[in-house]
């Protein structure tokens, strides 16, 4: 199937401008995500460094309560003596160490270790079910096989020891029993400047990360990891300290992009990026030392945060771009229509005007009236519609012209032989249709010869003429009147009320023709004889009426009294006009 | 109360330190695709087990060095099978594993010859077909006579399959010992004090202190030694440095505490990764013999796909995977004649039994490491 230009234009700009829409849509689309995710990868990082701080502080603050109560004296008096600690310097140093674990509630335990003993515990208050316990020296216990108590006694005074991240197994430990805990420990001097004693606080991580990641938004996931990439904090619980239960999970394995992070050099300190799926998620990861005992420690801390949740703002602006560029899709194809229409409506005006060329009146819609180039086309269309209209005109005229000499004398303007017998014949055709009679008169000049003779053509041509004039005027408007040729006349009746209708136009024809003739400066009679045939009493064809009525003026010319003769007189014999 | 000195404030600096900040690495957002479509999705990130079981899933229980990555991953391709290694360092965590889940959430597991055995008397494992395993055809004849090895065969039905086998004699630092102990009892040498190492298992350490106070069945001990045993444990923890489960753990307290001596649970495997780590180390069986280990490969009642399990030991059991016993873990294979240390074997070993009550053996273990002092219990 062919298109029409029209239907073509409404295509052509219609797809331009929803595909043109479409794009601009899209592409606004896309830009937006890319900016939500950027923004928010952004923001992620920002949280990630504000919780390795937060971290940090925290850690900061448990050494601060650890320095504190290492450099007390009590702690120094407790941890040299050599049998049983004095009892009243132990119990106020339990009561320090009991206010320190009401206010903090992330502390499980607060220890005094001596370095004598084999690491014996001397002041040692735990938390258990319900509130802060105060051990008594019937359960404390030797130490010194732990590296929190040996490797803390390693550090200069006035350092501190940070544990790796690990879950209690200790046996009496109370609520610190299976908990994820970091222990914070510091030396505690003796009078000889030697180390003699360790303090150790052991925190609990889990509540320690509630409290810093209280005000982070609800839908972002903490992780964190150590060194090797254990997942020490995840969402899911089980997947935690795997390591504890002999299966590995590890951070640089569920987000792969975290390898660097744990390379050798550990140059790269943080990355962030987003998961390319449709239920993917937004991460930031940073890097920051841990404790300083083992030299190159550190915790990879991590925020995690739904693709979903962030392009939210991105789906709603999505709605509203769809249904923006459906709108504009829809605009786009009516004013394609009307343009197709506006452009295409004169070249159909101009179309049916070539075929109406010839109409009358000509149409006058054309838009010759517009300044464009669709207004010189119809003004060249209109001027050339015209140009042939007159052309055609003049043609019209001379063949009018040409058909009015074919049917009549040029002489005396009367139909000539042939127009008439053309009428007669379309007469009798009526006639005989509605049963009217009809008649036709036969007149003959007398005297025509001799005037053309004695006179000249030029008198010949005006008697004619004269004659012709006198007939129309004792004519009826229904009667026809016609030259044969040379001064023969015929004259044609079809409204015959009576017989004696045709009697008296023959009477005043013949009367008429002998009126005086002025030609010049003489006066003549021309006089004429007239013969009257009938139809259908004389015949039925236009010839035999013709014929007869011939015959009726001839019969009048003989008897030359001038008067007229029916053909009906001639067939009856012994009548006489 | 807060304090604010200078020593302190550089001292914590050093070791919580700040965090860099580093640049966001410029990512190319936008790929090729249709309009309004959702991201392509790139590798898909697993996040361990799941609560669905496929078929083709194997889950093993091993220790470390049985189930190297290489190894599990060319197992993988080979049987196009999905392989959950859980390593356990200790039998305590062995038996703790198996008892997760009941019937036991494994198909296949490492365990010495007596474990092995207290496995088949509470019926936790699933009979062998062991000509569904060719492979045993290619180990030396002694492993083959199954009914000789106490512990796998039971009432005529083989229920494990050895793999690999050490003893558990001493480690020594050659330069800080320069005469070879001739006796465990070493271990508890003042002159050594916070400088020797030892395993964290209740079991083994009974059985050794045993031997070395020269109990003639260190498997099954009198209450009366037992207490004796329970204080002598007590003061071979008073002279440690500190405990430790896994062999690389082991060879890094070693390394950087300078230890001068230890207790070899992995045997022969734990010489070679300190020699790898530059230790002059030297190994002695002690003249009151060692305990010896014969680690098999058995399937779980639990498993799902035991034709897969089968699948596993015989894997196990060819040469290229056994060969890296002694290649790579320093342990002897049951293909070939052990060599080097593992040679020691021959000597005077016990090969370990159950024993009496371990209950018993691991409460009192859990109590001694904990640092009870040795008044709270009974003479």
């Amino acid at each position: 199937m062919k298109l029409g230009l029209t239907s073509q234009l409404i295509i052509l700009l219609a797809t331009i401008g929803v595909v043109s829409s479409g794009a601009t849509g899209y592409y606004a689309y896309r830009a937006n995500r890319t900016m939500l995710v950027n923004e928010a990868q952004q923001s992620l990082l920002t949280s990630t460094r504000l919780l390795d701080q937060r971290f940090s502080s925290a850690l900061h603050d448990v050494a601060e309560d650890a320095l504190v109560l290492a450099v007390m004296p009590s702690a120094r008096k407790i941890s040299e003596s050599v049998e049983h600690a004095p009892p009243d310097g132990r119990e106020r140093l339990e009561q320090v160490f009991m206010s320190f674990m009401q206010y903090h509630s992330d502390y499980l335990q607060l220890r005094l270790i001596s370095r004598a003993h084999y690491g014996l515990e001397r002041v040692r208050v735990d938390r258990g079910p319900n509130g802060v316990i105060a051990v008594p020296e019937a359960g404390l216990q030797e130490k010194g096989h732990f590296a929190y108590v040996f490797d803390t006694l390693a550090v200069p005074a006035g350092h501190i020891y940070l544990s790796p991240i690990v879950i209690n197994h200790e046996a009496g430990t109370h609520a610190a029993s299976g908990r994820p805990i970091v222990r914070v420990g510091t030396p505690i001097v003796g009078t000889n400047g030697a180390n003699v004693g360790v303090l150790v606080i052991d925190v609990d991580l889990t509540r320690v990360f509630a409290r810093l990641a209280r005000d982070l938004p609800q839908r972002d996931q903490v992780y964190m990891a150590n060194q090797w990439g254990d997942f020490l904090i995840h969402p899911d619980p089980a997947l935690a300290f795997g390591f504890d239960r002999g299966q590995r999970v590890l951070m640089q394995e569920t987000f792969p992009v975290t390898k660097p992070l744990f390379d050798e050099s550990g140059a790269q300190m943080t990355i962030s990026g987003y998961e390319h799926r449709r239920d993917g998620r937004i991460y930031a990861f940073a890097r920051t030392p841990f404790g300083a005992v083992e030299g190159n420690r550190f915790v990879v801390l991590g925020l995690a945060r739904p693709l979903t949740a962030v392009l939210v703002p991105a789906d709603a602006l999505g709605g509203r771009i769809t249904r923006m560029v459906i709108v504009f899709s829809v605009f786009a194809l009516v004013l394609a229509i009307l343009f197709a229409r506006a452009l295409t409506k004169p070249l159909h005006t101009l179309a049916s005007a070539a075929l109406r060329v010839f109409d009358h009146p000509p149409d006058a819609r054309l838009p010759t009236e517009r300044s464009d180039e669709i207004g010189i086309l119809a003004r060249c269309f209109d001027s050339m519609c015209r140009e042939i209209r007159l052309q055609m005109s003049e043609l019209h005229s001379k063949q009018r012209e040409l058909a009015h000499l074919a049917g009549h004398d040029a002489l005396t303007g009367l139909p000539n032989r042939m127009l008439f017998m053309e009428k007669l014949a379309a007469a009798i055709d009526t006639a005989t249709r509605t049963g009217q009679r009809l008649a036709v008169i036969f007149i003959d000049l007398d005297r025509f010869k001799q005037i053309n003779d004695q006179l000249g053509h030029w008198a010949g041509d005006r008697a004619l003429t004269v004659v012709a004039e006198r007939l129309a005027s004792v004519l009826r408007a229904s009667d026809m009147a016609a030259r044969l040729g040379g001064d023969e006349f015929i004259v044609l009746i079809v409204d015959m009320q009576s017989a004696g209708v045709v009697e008296e136009i023959a009477m005043r024809i013949a009367e008429a023709m002998n009126e005086d003739l002025q030609l010049g400066d003489q006066r003549l009679k021309i006089g004429a004889s007239v013969g009257i045939s009938e139809f259908p009493a004389d015949g039925l064809t236009a010839e035999e009426l013709l014929l007869k009525a011939d015959a009726a003026m001839y019969a009048a010319k003989s008897s030359r009294c001038g008067m007229h003769r029916r053909y009906q007189e001639l067939a009856s014999p012994g009548a006489v006009s | 109360m807060r304090i604010s000195s200078n020593w302190l404030r550089i001292d914590l600096r050093g070791f919580i330190g700040r965090i860099t900040s580093g640049r966001l690495p410029t990512r190319v957002l936008l790929r090729g695709i249709a309009a309004f479509v959702a991201l392509v999705p790139i590798s898909g990130i697993s996040l361990g087990a799941s609560d669905a079981v496929p078929q083709n899933l194997l889950r093993v229980l091993a220790w470390p060095g049985y189930a190297d990555a290489d190894v599990v991953k060319q197992f993988e391709t080979r049987f196009h099978a999905k392989v959950q290694v859980t390593f356990v360092d200790s039998d305590e965590t062995l038996w703790e594993q198996m008892h997760r889940g009941s019937p036991p959430a494994f198909d296949v597991l490492a365990a010495n010859t007596a474990e092995i055995q207290r496995y088949t008397q509470h019926n936790l494992l699933a009979p062998l077909d062991v000509s569904k395993i060719p492979n045993t055809r290619l180990q030396l004849p002694m492993f083959r006579q199954r009914s000789t090895i106490g512990g796998i065969e039971h009432d005529g039905t083989v229920y494990a399959i050895p793999f690999t086998y050490s003893s558990m004699g001493l480690i020594y630092d050659r330069k800080q010992v320069s005469v070879e102990p001739r006796s465990m009892l070493e271990l508890w040498n003042p002159q050594y004090r916070g400088r020797t190492l030892d395993f964290n298992s209740a079991q083994h350490n009974f059985s050794f202190a045993a031997l070395a106070l020269g109990y003639r069945d260190p498997f099954h001990l009198t209450p009366a030694q037992m207490r004796t045993v329970t204080h002598k444990l007590i003061e071979l923890r008073r002279n440690l440095l500190t405990l430790y489960t896994l062999p690389e753990e082991a060879t890094a307290l070693f390394v950087e505490h300078h230890a001068a001596m230890m207790f070899g649970n992995y045997g022969t495997q734990q010489i070679e990764l300190l020699r790898r780590a530059g230790v002059d180390v030297g190994y002695v069986i002690p003249d009151e013999g060692a305990l010896a280990w014969l680690d098999c490969w058995a399937i779980t009642r639990g498993a799902r796909n035991r034709a897969l399990a089968l699948s596993w030991i015989n894997y196990m059991l060819e040469p290229e995977v056994s060969g890296l016993l002694p290649q790579r873990q320093g342990l002897a294979s049951t293909l070939g004649p052990a060599s080097g240390h593992a040679a020691d074997n021959g000597k005077h070993l016990f090969w370990i039994q159950p024993v009496e009550d371990i209950a018993q053996r691991e409460s009192l273990w859990r109590r001694i490491v904990s640092g009870e002092p040795p008044e709270r219990f009974p003479r």
